[in-house]
């Protein structure tokens, strides 16, 4: 009797050789370099681009965050940017014809001392101003809206408040890729995995294309999306960067029934967690202090990260790790992205998202699209340029960007 | 003197439930707060004539090899760093020594700073005492690579402490700040808790 | 979790240990005579290779002294650590034992 195996289900992309030539190249097939080929090509109809990836599609930090979506940050310029993207994350499940699980069942984020709560309220107002909803929830709110946190007075970081975004949530981060990817695909857009950029190709001070691990390819332009190893492709170029790369981890624990009934984070206790729709408590670490590109941090960090979680959430107790992994995060002085041109002609730079990279996929796609079509950044990264650092215009966002920075 | 009748200890409170914690026996553990030891900071150039002077005036040199204590007379001088030391002496000897020590040093550039409210000190004794520590401590504390007279600056539990090995029973001594005392106690007296119990045999 | 070799104390757990970036990063000569651009440069753009990358660490937990260390950042090997202590100059390097 013979066993035939299934049908491979169908290919959500194709796979091509690289051509000799295209209008855009963008080294680096993660989430943002998907999005940016996407709105390339749905935004401005740009379809001859490349997208060059070293491993395989979406296996960075794409593959390896905690899915976390949200647009509570502080300043205007970033609360615009994250709030762009919170409400392209609530169209394109339907323009992606993609159901990739995005699930807005609120964030939350914990105060625990009386610098936290006027941190907690401050952001509050400043995100009503800015058109973002947020709510400032007291203890017994918290209680209410998430059981499972330990809000009793005698802990020793006792939750004296929290402030609340209703539309943040999480998405499934693989099916994002995949359903952006497959759209790419379709708007003719190749996506070329196992392709590592080696050089580039330079007449004079302008980048004309890559120099490849499978052959030198032209491009009217390059735009680089390359998360945590940017530095060292800027360095080909001969470009320093503003950005150092650091490990950070991230845990899940087995499947577990549904306990968790949002996203929980505390900069204080340092956790935040959520439940994946499979059931698996998912846990963001905090970041290593040292530089690595290693995809794997400290043990100390999964232990504290674990302590942590449990000082909340008691009821985790007797939950087990999984798995633990770890990617390579970028982080600027201000915690804040750099989007936009480069002092090298036709070379654009995406990079230094830290930990806010994932959430705001779509806005950095369709703003990095839109300062490669054009050569001018969107009014929405124009404040994220690379200038900033000379003209001292920082914008500071170590208070709302997240526990890791 | 008012000084003396108001002062407290970080863990002169706790004094009744370490002796009750504390057992006897092969496997035995005892614990106990030493507290107000005078602690003088003491920084200066290792190998200039100040040191001379102070190795003069003390009778015996400043240890420079790093984590090793000299015993001079009734003080204790450990070693903090390549020109720090801490020098340990009993209640009540602050002044005197540090009258000394900054006779020696004169005018070179260097320090002596009473430092004895800092820090209390607790004594952790017995044949189990190294397991005790091994529990939260990173340091290999086997006697081939740690023994009486040496030191370290490390971390035990969370906590960062000053680690000294009086003798080979072994006892050891842990400077810890006041703050963090009450922690490291509790901390202490979990690990020591197994030893209260006849060990499990199979 | 990384074992660092203290100059002075010998090798100790990372928890022990503060890091403190690139190392042999001068303060300018004349801040003053600087561009924009330049100053800025020094204040925020550090080096970021995958490789070999000299770096600083204190001893923060133990002697607080500040050194040298050669670290891969891939393999997080280190390959040396040294002391640039002042007083280390010209003296024989501590013994570690």
């Amino acid at each position: 009797m013979s066993h035939q195996l299934p049908e491979h289900p169908d290919w959500l992309w194709r796979t091509p050789d690289p051509k000799r030539s295209y209008d855009v190249i963008i080294v680096g097939a993660g989430g943002h370099g998907l999005a940016t080929a996407y709105y390339l090509a749905r935004n401005h109809g740009i379809t001859n681009v490349a997208v060059l990836e070293r491993g395989w599609l979406a296996g960075g930090n794409m593959a390896r965050n905690t899915t976390i979506i949200r647009s509570n940050y502080l300043c205007e310029e970033s609360a615009a940017l994250y709030e762009h993207a919170l409400k392209l994350w609530e169209v394109l499940p339907q323009e992606l014809e993609y159901d990739f699980l995005f699930s807005q069942r609120g964030v939350l984020n914990l105060a625990h001392t009386l610098q936290d709560v006027r941190e907690g309220t401050r952001r509050v107002n400043a995100n009503r101003l800015g058109g973002v909803d947020a709510e400032w929830l007291d203890a017994d709110q918290v209680r209410a809206f998430c059981p499972i946190v330990n809000t009793s007075p005698d802990v020793r970081y006792p939750v004296l408040g929290a402030t609340l975004q209703p539309r943040a949530g999480i998405a499934k981060h693989d099916h994002v890729a995949w359903a952006l990817a497959r759209k790419a695909d379709q708007y003719g857009v190749d996506l070329i995995q196992g392709c590592e950029v080696t050089g580039f190709l330079r007449e004079g001070d302008r980048v004309v294309g890559v120099r490849t691990s499978r052959g030198p390819i032209s491009a009217g332009r390059v735009a680089l999306a390359a998360a945590g190893h940017s530095s060292v492709l800027a360095d080909l170029a001969g470009l320093r960067l503003p950005v150092q790369s650091h490990p950070l981890q991230a845990l899940v624990s087995e499947l577990l029934e549904p306990v968790h009934p949002t996203v929980v984070m505390s900069n204080h206790v340092h956790v935040y967690v959520s439940q994946a729709h499979k059931g698996e408590l998912v846990m963001g670490a905090g970041v290593d202090s040292y530089n690595g590109y290693g995809q794997r941090g400290s043990f100390h960090q999964i232990e504290h990260q674990m302590a942590a979680a449990l000082e909340l959430f008691p009821i985790f107790a007797r939950a087990h790790v999984l798995r633990t992994w770890g990617g390579i995060v970028d982080v600027t002085p201000d915690a804040s992205p750099i989007i936009g041109p480069t002092p090298i002609e036709n070379l654009y730079l995406n990079c230094g998202w830290g930990t806010g990279g994932f959430k705001a996929t779509p806005a950095s796609g369709w703003v990095y699209a839109h300062t490669i079509a054009t050569g001018e950044p969107h009014p929405l990264n124009a404040p994220f340029a690379l200038e900033r650092f000379t003209t001292g215009a920082l914008i500071d966002e170590h208070g709302a960007a997240a526990v890791a920075h | 003197m008012t000084a003396d009748t108001q002062r407290r200890s970080p863990l002169g409170h706790l004094a009744d439930v370490l002796a009750a914690h504390s057992t006897g026996g092969e496997r035995g553990v005892r614990l106990r707060e030493v507290p107000f030891l005078a602690q003088l900071d003491l920084q200066l150039h290792p190998h200039g004539p100040a040191a001379e002077r102070i190795a003069t005036a003390l009778g015996s040199p400043l240890p420079t090899e790093p984590n090793t204590v000299t015993e001079p007379g009734s003080l204790q001088v450990v070693w903090l760093g390549p020109q720090e030391w801490l020098v340990l002496g009993p209640d009540g000897s602050g002044s005197a020594t540090a009258e000394l020590l900054r006779a020696a040093l004169t005018d070179e550039p260097g320090s002596v700073v009473d430092v004895s409210a800092n820090r209390t000190t607790l004594e952790l004794s017995g044949p189990a005492a190294r397991q005790v520590l091994e529990k939260g401590c990173s340091l290999d504390l086997h006697p081939r690579a740690f023994g009486p007279g040496r030191c370290a600056q490390t971390l035990l539990g969370k906590v960062q402490v000053i680690l000294h090995q009086v003798d080979a029973e072994p006892t050891y001594r842990l400077l810890v700040r006041g703050s963090f005392a009450q922690y490291l106690t509790d901390w202490l007296l979990d690990a020591m808790e197994e030893y209260r119990h006849p060990r499990l045999t199979p | 979790m990384l074992l660092i070799a203290c100059p002075w104390c010998g090798e100790r757990d990372e928890l022990e240990f503060h890091y403190g970036g690139q190392a042999h990063v001068a303060y300018p000569a004349d801040p003053e005579g600087l561009s924009d651009a330049e100053w800025g440069e020094y204040l925020f753009v550090r080096d970021n290779p995958k490789g070999p990358f000299a770096e600083r660490w204190s001893h923060a937990a133990g002697c607080r002294r500040w050194f040298n260390v050669v670290r891969h950042t891939v393999t997080h090997q280190i390959l040396a650590s040294q002391s640039n202590h002042p007083v280390a100059a010209g003296q024989p390097k501590p013994v570690i034992a």
